[in-house]
């Protein structure tokens, strides 16, 4: 009797332990997610549907802020900047990458000191980044100048001409993202069987046709996730911009980000920003959601 | 079709010498076996040919073209690889095509090829479909078709069969031979499997070391190895190695005078013979009082089902002995073993074969 009920003591105790335990374990990361993630993401909800006056709330404006987006020439603007911005950005990044990549993907002397020495930029800080790039851009003292003028040129204007400032900025994001690219497909090239490629050159191809017949074909997916992981991290590029240009000259180099926060923290629309970065959110999401969409049904041809 | 032919062909990687100059010639039409333990340089030996690895000396021709420093699509040469290397991205008709595409062929004469050698390989109904789609053995039919759809020089196959499982490899190791024999086609094949090699080749090349040990008809592989690794490598179970020390009337193995006629103990005499070589179906279980016989105990018996392998133990060494299926011997049993001296190899003390066996049941040696 006495050990029976004992055991079941214990019994019902381990069953309570091990039913509790699950959730014992999951609250620490829970609570961090619901306090860093989820309630922000509610907090930017509600102030996005809010009028804002010297940074508090004032009323209520449903979707207002919304639709007065799209009549925002302002934002359309900043918007088709980021657009060219990160379709030019990315698809430089993605042929340098994809270059650099097959020529790294050979054996020689020096190799790996090169693969070292390539993927530097994108470890940098961003911030020091764009501050080494003023220091080259600068019209007075900077390097592009200084050159010119050894060579018998005049003074370069980089920033302060809209068109140079946004090829600048280009430059820039090539500069320390080609990297990344060059990264992710050198491991996707390294990954790849090498016996259709013995294969193709016993059956007659030279090294055009293995590119384009093997090479590139296997590397499709590859060259997809890195599009899109770059892609969506292009379009939240601020940092660099806001240390180079803070979106100028006029808005040659105001993208998406830099407008949101003048309209936050500049003109205080707390709530307009807030409306602004939801849809930007969502633009990105829908983005992505395609992407590996269109990746399965590579994927799965 | 044309002849192969390598000449002092030597392969290092830094100080590691694969191939040590490699001469090697295979007749037009013909069906080679490069036979040899992993590590040998067949493989290599393979790629040379194919142009995938540059020799570090000597010359390779395909017919009378010096093909050494020619790149592989300039060989006018097909390959079949271990992995099947088929194009993950293509159907199997693309596969298939791809070599006469690349060189330009129009598309109807293209599917036409396509069809006529997939429905040599029965794989017609599969032209739609890509690689991993495939079984491993259907795979390889696509990798096969892929090398038989133009008309080269020579075809050339590493390991093809040794991805599949055991009874695939049966059946496949049937159609490469006939699909060979059919096409007469000058063919390359690398194995560390004898029996492949035994079975499809008209000429095995046993290699090891980097070196070729020999190159012969498969039945004189079998029967004149020309050395002690020959003779131990090919034959399953291997051939039987025992030290014999000449003596008067022939030699002594294992304790016992072995007789040997006078021609036969005059060569082995003139070579200084060291061992003797004996193979298991040479070999037969005696009574223990049987005069001849070297006396041992039983050590492994396995009933094959066909026949009978016993291991027996001698005072020189173990000794595998192929006895009938109704054998009922039990472990630890005294036995004798058999054999006439006649059958026997010798061996001298360098490894190579001094006196090849006389006696070969009926064949001409």
């Amino acid at each position: 009797m006495q050990t029976g009920m004992q055991a079941r003591k214990y019994r019902l105790q381990g069953a309570g332990l091990d039913l509790a335990l699950p959730y014992l374990m999951l609250a620490p990361g829970l609570t961090i997610v619901l306090g860093v993630l989820v309630y922000p993401l509610w907090d930017g909800l509600r102030a996005s549907t809010r009028a804002y006056r010297y940074g508090s709330p004032v009323s209520h404006v449903g979707f207002r802020n919304y639709v007065q987006l799209w009549s925002d020439a302002q934002f359309l603007n900043s918007l088709w900047v980021t657009v060219k911005f990160v379709a030019l950005s990315v698809s430089i990044e993605a042929v340098l990458g994809f270059a650099l990549a097959l020529f790294c993907l050979h054996e020689f002397r020096g190799i790996r000191l090169l693969r070292t020495v390539l993927i530097i930029p994108m470890v940098i800080t961003p911030v020091v980044v764009a501050i080494l790039f003023r220091l080259i851009y600068a019209s007075d003292a900077g390097m592009l100048t200084a050159l010119s003028e050894a060579m018998g040129g005049g003074g370069v204007q980089i920033l302060g001409n809209p068109l140079n400032a946004f090829i600048g900025l280009v430059v820039l994001d090539v500069w320390e993202w080609t990297p990344l690219m060059f990264l992710i497909l050198l491991a996707g090239l390294q990954s790849l069987p090498h016996e259709p490629f013995e294969a193709a050159r016993v059956d007659g191809a030279g090294s055009w046709r293995v590119f384009a017949d093997l090479t590139f074909p296997m590397m499709r997916p590859v060259l997809a996730v890195a599009i899109v992981l770059r892609t969506i991290d292009a379009f939240g590029t601020f940092d660099q911009v806001f240390v180079l240009t803070r979106g100028g000259p006029g808005e040659a180099t105001r993208l998406i980000s830099i407008y949101g926060y003048d309209t936050a923290f500049k003109f205080q629309q707390t709530g307009y920003a807030a409306a602004l970065f939801v849809t930007i959110g969502l633009v990105v999401l829908a983005l992505a959601f395609s992407a590996i969409r269109l990746l399965r049904r590579i994927d799965a041809s | 079709m044309s002849s192969v032919l390598y000449q002092k062909v030597v392969k290092s990687f830094g100080a590691l010498n694969v191939l040590r100059s490699l001469d090697l010639a295979v007749p037009d039409h013909k069906f080679l076996a490069l036979l040899g333990p992993s590590g040998c340089g067949k493989t290599t030996a393979l790629r040379i040919l194919a142009g995938l690895d540059m020799p570090t000396a000597g010359k390779v021709f395909i017919g009378e073209r010096d093909v050494t420093r020619l790149q592989p699509r300039d060989r006018d040469i097909a390959m079949v690889f271990q992995s099947y290397a088929l194009y993950p991205q293509m159907t199997v008709a693309e596969n298939i095509g791809y070599p006469l595409w690349i060189r330009g062929t129009p598309e109807a004469g293209r599917k036409a090829k396509i069809g006529e050698v997939a429905a040599v390989l029965e794989i017609g109904h599969l032209l739609d479909r890509r690689p991993r789609q495939l079984s491993g053995g259907q795979r390889q039919r696509v990798a096969l078709a892929r090398a038989i759809v133009r008309d080269p020089a020579a075809f050339l196959m590493d390991e093809p069969l040794s991805n599949l499982d055991a009874r695939l490899r049966l059946t496949m190791r049937g159609e490469i031979k006939r699909l060979c024999q059919r096409l007469s086609a000058t063919t390359i094949y690398v194995t560390h499997d004898q029996v492949e090699a035994l079975t499809m080749a008209d000429f095995v090349a046993v290699m090891h070391g980097g070196e070729l040990q020999q190159m012969a008809p498969p039945i004189e592989i079998y029967d004149r190895p020309a050395n002690r690794f020959v003779a131990t490598f090919v034959g399953n179970p291997p051939m039987n190695i025992l030290p014999a020390a000449l003596c008067e009337q022939g030699v002594i193995v294992a304790g016992k005078v072995v007789p040997l006629d006078a021609a036969r103990l005059a060569a082995c005499r003139a070579a200084s013979v060291a061992e003797i070589g004996l193979r298991p179906e040479d070999c037969s279980a005696a009574g223990v009082a049987t005069p001849d016989a070297l006396p041992g105990e039983i050590y492994v018996v396995e009933p094959m089902g066909n026949e009978t392998l016993v291991n027996v133990r001698l005072e020189a060494g173990n000794v595998q002995v192929r006895a009938g299926r109704d054998f009922r011997g039990v472990v630890g049993e005294s036995i004798g073993v058999a054999f006439d001296p006649a059958n026997a190899c010798f061996f001298n003390s360098d490894g190579l074969t001094a006196v090849h066996r006389v006696n070969n049941n009926g064949r001409v040696t």
